[in-house]
């Protein structure tokens, strides 16, 4: 319990090598229990406004504009067969997107923990390479990462050397994902931490006035998680569209 | 509009069982990991990460994986899939009106095409009843003239035969009186009566003597 609850703040744990607002595992999962039980919450209203007919129950018009929405990025920039991503790209995008709502509110959220968004950008990326040996096969996958076919020397000495930089750049993807999110939602907190101790001799919350620009950062960050993982998932698997155009074509 | 497509990453209930079953061993795993981190010689690195600012738990990133993996497949069967089927059956129910509505027009537009067709050919029919009607009325029209025309003649020919009837009636009686009369005439002057049968017979073969001559 000494490490869930330190530094005098609920679920925090106690500062030193994790740093002074280091969340203990239970912090973080307690957190996300949070974010999960708004989520079904929500859900579970919407859902019981779903019928055959064209949605008048205010939530469930909600969320199937959620839905639509999700959908239409995912079949925008994958492509036809990107549908089936929806569900993957959705519970990614409402976890993260009510994750930083969360952070509004409350002294902390899951997605202001660099592990946190490691574990979903591990995720995201390693869902990308399964998808990318679906669609192309072991080696193809791997040869989509050697770039374009070179003949000769060239392939000799040009092909590894992509090869490498497209493995360092798949692992970076892990980092850029994660960081940027833990950046823009803890360094949110940071600065509206800063900038009320600059009011706090004239009692004025200063911080507060971030609130605009911290709303939009919830939603573009949900935003670029989501999106960046549909445009990963359309390079891995675009050549599986290709080939499937090329089969109708040939039976056309 | 969208058409929602069976086919998700959930795949079959036994591949997201197993995703489960994996994911709770990850949550499980992560929590073991969280907690004897300064015990495991390959996550001492993340102590160092963390007095520079980086505050690293892989076991919170292992977790966070297995509760995704938990998590998929019930947004799936709880947010993704009815939402999917309300709009599937909302189009089908679209769909199905559109077919129904344009069935009907298809059957309206046969129904005013025979009924064009039957009010045109009730016309025809009318039309020729009607000419037919016409030419009964003619031919009995000329045939009642006919008869009115004959019946005419035969009643003027009658006719005709009794004023000649009459006439010659009237002439053979006017002749009696005119006999009787000149016999009348003669006696007086005469003065003696003459033989009644042979002055007649004399005084008529006088009078159609004269009518020839006349």
């Amino acid at each position: 319990m000494g490490e869930i609850v330190g530094n005098g703040l609920p679920l925090l744990a106690a500062g030193g090598a994790e740093g002074k607002h280091a969340v203990s595992f239970l912090g973080v999962f307690f957190f996300l229990a949070i974010v999960l039980a708004i989520i079904f919450g929500a859900l579970g209203i919407a859902r019981k406004g779903y019928s055959s007919r064209v949605f008048t129950n205010r939530p469930a018009m909600l969320a199937e504009q959620l839905y639509l929405f999700l959908e239409a990025m995912c079949v925008s920039i994958i492509g036809a067969h990107g549908r089936k991503y929806v569900t993957f790209i959705g519970t990614l995008w409402l976890v993260i997107f009510v994750g930083n709502l969360v952070a509004l509110f409350l002294a902390f959220s899951p997605t202001a923990n660099l592990s946190f968004n490691l574990g979903m950008a591990l995720l995201a990326v390693g869902y990308v390479q399964v998808e990318g040996v679906r669609a192309n096969g072991l080696i193809g996958h791997l040869a989509h990462f050697a770039g374009p076919r070179l003949g000769g020397l060239l392939a000799v000495l040009v092909s590894p050397v992509i090869f490498a930089i497209e493995v360092v750049s798949e692992i970076m993807k892990n980092v850029s994902l994660s960081l940027r999110l833990y950046g823009n939602i803890f360094g949110g907190h940071e600065a509206v931490v800063a900038m009320n101790q600059l009011g706090e001799r004239a009692l004025i919350p200063v911080g507060e006035f971030l609130l605009p620009i911290k709303l939009l950062t919830v939603v573009v960050q949900a935003l670029i998680f989501t999106l960046l993982t549909c445009v990963y998932l359309s390079l891995v698997t675009h050549h599986e569209e290709e080939h499937a155009e090329g089969h109708a074509t040939a039976h056309a | 509009m969208s058409t929602p497509n069976a086919t998700t990453p959930s795949g079959s209930p036994a591949a997201a069982l197993v995703r489960t079953v994996i994911g709770l061993a990850m949550m499980a795993g992560g929590f073991y990991l969280s907690q004897h981190a300064e015990e495991i010689p390959f996550l001492a690195f993340q102590k160092a990460l963390g007095e520079k600012g980086v505050p690293l738990d892989l076991g919170i990133t292992t977790a966070t994986i297995g509760v995704f993996l938990v998590l998929l497949p019930i947004i799936r069967v709880f947010y993704i899939k009815p939402l999917e089927e309300a709009i599937l059956e909302r189009n089908t129910q679209l769909e199905r009106t559109f077919s129904e509505a344009e069935e009907l027009r298809a059957e309206m537009a046969r129904l005013r095409s025979e009924y064009e067709e039957r009010i045109a050919q009730t016309e025809a029919e009318a039309r020729a009843q009607i000419q037919q009607q016409i030419r009964e009325a003619q031919q009995m029209r000329q045939q009642l003239m006919a008869e009115a025309a004959e019946r005419a003649e035969e009643l003027l020919a009658r006719a005709r035969e009794d004023i000649e009837r009459e006439r010659q009636k009237v002439l053979a009686e006017l002749q009696l009186r005119v006999v009787d009369l000149s016999l009348s005439a003669a006696e007086k002057v005469v003065g003696a009566s003459l033989d009644d049968e042979q002055n007649r017979r004399l005084v008529t073969e006088f009078i159609q003597k004269v009518e020839a001559a006349g």
